[in-house]
């Protein structure tokens, strides 16, 4: 009898677990205007990518996103990050609304021409997974102010730039969702969950 | 009596752990652990820790006809980089490599001793004799 009521507890707590998730944050400032809230969300922008496609905010128009920042000459971190967006491209490939976004931070040298070829040796599809370049200020700008992703020049930098190896997970409404390590296989399962969390929202 | 049963599990053991039954002497096992490290710090970023390399960016090294036919390039390439098409496995590949110049012959001898005997290799130690007389005669890339 006595255990009856231990095990009756016990169940109590566990049950308490099952409370309904909570929605992943929103990133940034936010405002009050009159009774609506504005969110911080991606500036506008214009890119080209490894197709010659113009990529706007309404490329991802009604789609959930994961950005990140890299250059195809890269030998420290992008390598590893490539490999696990990669993770996250095959993780996602029977969920149509998620798309991929990779920025060029070395645009000059990273032409559509070399990005094309990138994207092909990597196997990915350019549907699901835009390489970008463009104007450099524009990224490293959009990096920086919509992102909050660290991408510059550096010449002291073995490579010459300093970028973060952050991946960043976009809402449809265009808000930062969530901020993960993309050298970390750890966080990038973080994000692969979260994903699959954010598309219930739209359920 | 007792010191000698001792005395032969020991060995049977340490002889045990070496992989294939194979005996490797102290010298063999410094190289692989000296070697693993430096290839993590300079080689798995882009071939991964599981020698498997990424799509047809990076070339694999867990099972290569191009290491198993081209040590001398191979070591060469370890501390000098490459550029230009190279086929591995049947298919082409073409990212630029850099190299690591700063690395010691020793260093080299230590990555080329872990890569040629992790995975499906088992080349057997790689010293440091052969290395130095390899890299004196690398081409300029």
């Amino acid at each position: 009898m006595k255990y009856g009521a231990l095990i009756f507890i016990s169940l109590l707590i566990l049950s308490a677990c099952k409370k309904k998730e909570q929605p992943l944050p929103i990133f940034g400032q936010r405002e009050v205007v009159g009774n609506d809230t504005v969110y911080h969300h991606i500036a506008n922008f214009k890119f080209v990518d490894q197709d010659s496609s113009l990529i706007t905010n309404d490329t991802f128009k009604d789609q959930i996103y994961v950005a990140d920042f890299f250059f195809t000459s890269c030998r420290t971190i992008c390598p590893i990050m490539k490999t696990q967006m990669l993770r996250v491209y095959e993780a996602t490939s029977d969920i149509p609304d998620v798309k991929l976004l990779s920025h060029s931070i070395d645009p000059e040298y990273d032409t559509v021409a070399l990005l094309h070829s990138f994207a092909e040796r990597l196997g990915v599809s350019s549907d699901r997974w835009h390489f970008v370049t463009g104007v450099k200020d524009s990224i490293y700008k959009i990096a920086q102010t919509s992102y909050f992703a660290t991408a510059m020049e550096d010449k002291s930098e073995p490579d010459g730039f300093i970028h973060s190896g952050a991946f960043l997970l976009v809402d449809k409404q265009q808000r930062i969702r969530g901020k993960y390590d993309g050298t970390k296989e750890d966080d990038v399962n973080r994000l692969i969950a979260d994903i699959a969390r954010l598309k219930k929202e739209y359920e | 009596m007792n010191r000698w049963v001792v005395l032969l599990f020991g060995s049977i053991l340490i002889w045990g752990c070496g992989p294939g039954g194979k005996s490797r002497d102290s010298k063999f096992q410094q190289y692989i652990v000296q070697g693993e490290e430096l290839y993590v710090t300079h080689c798995s970023n882009c071939h991964q820790k599981s020698g498997k390399g990424l799509g047809l960016l990076y070339p694999p090294l867990d099972e290569s006809d191009f290491m198993d036919q081209n040590i001398d390039s191979v070591i060469c390439l370890i501390k000098n980089g490459k550029s230009g098409e190279i086929i591995v496995n049947g298919k082409a590949y073409n990212q630029p490599m850099p190299g690591v110049p700063l690395l010691s012959d020793l260093e080299v001898a230590e990555i080329a001793t872990y890569i040629y005997n992790n995975w499906t290799h088992d080349k057997g130690m790689i010293e440091v004799t052969r290395v130095s007389s390899i890299l004196e005669k690398c081409e300029s890339r």
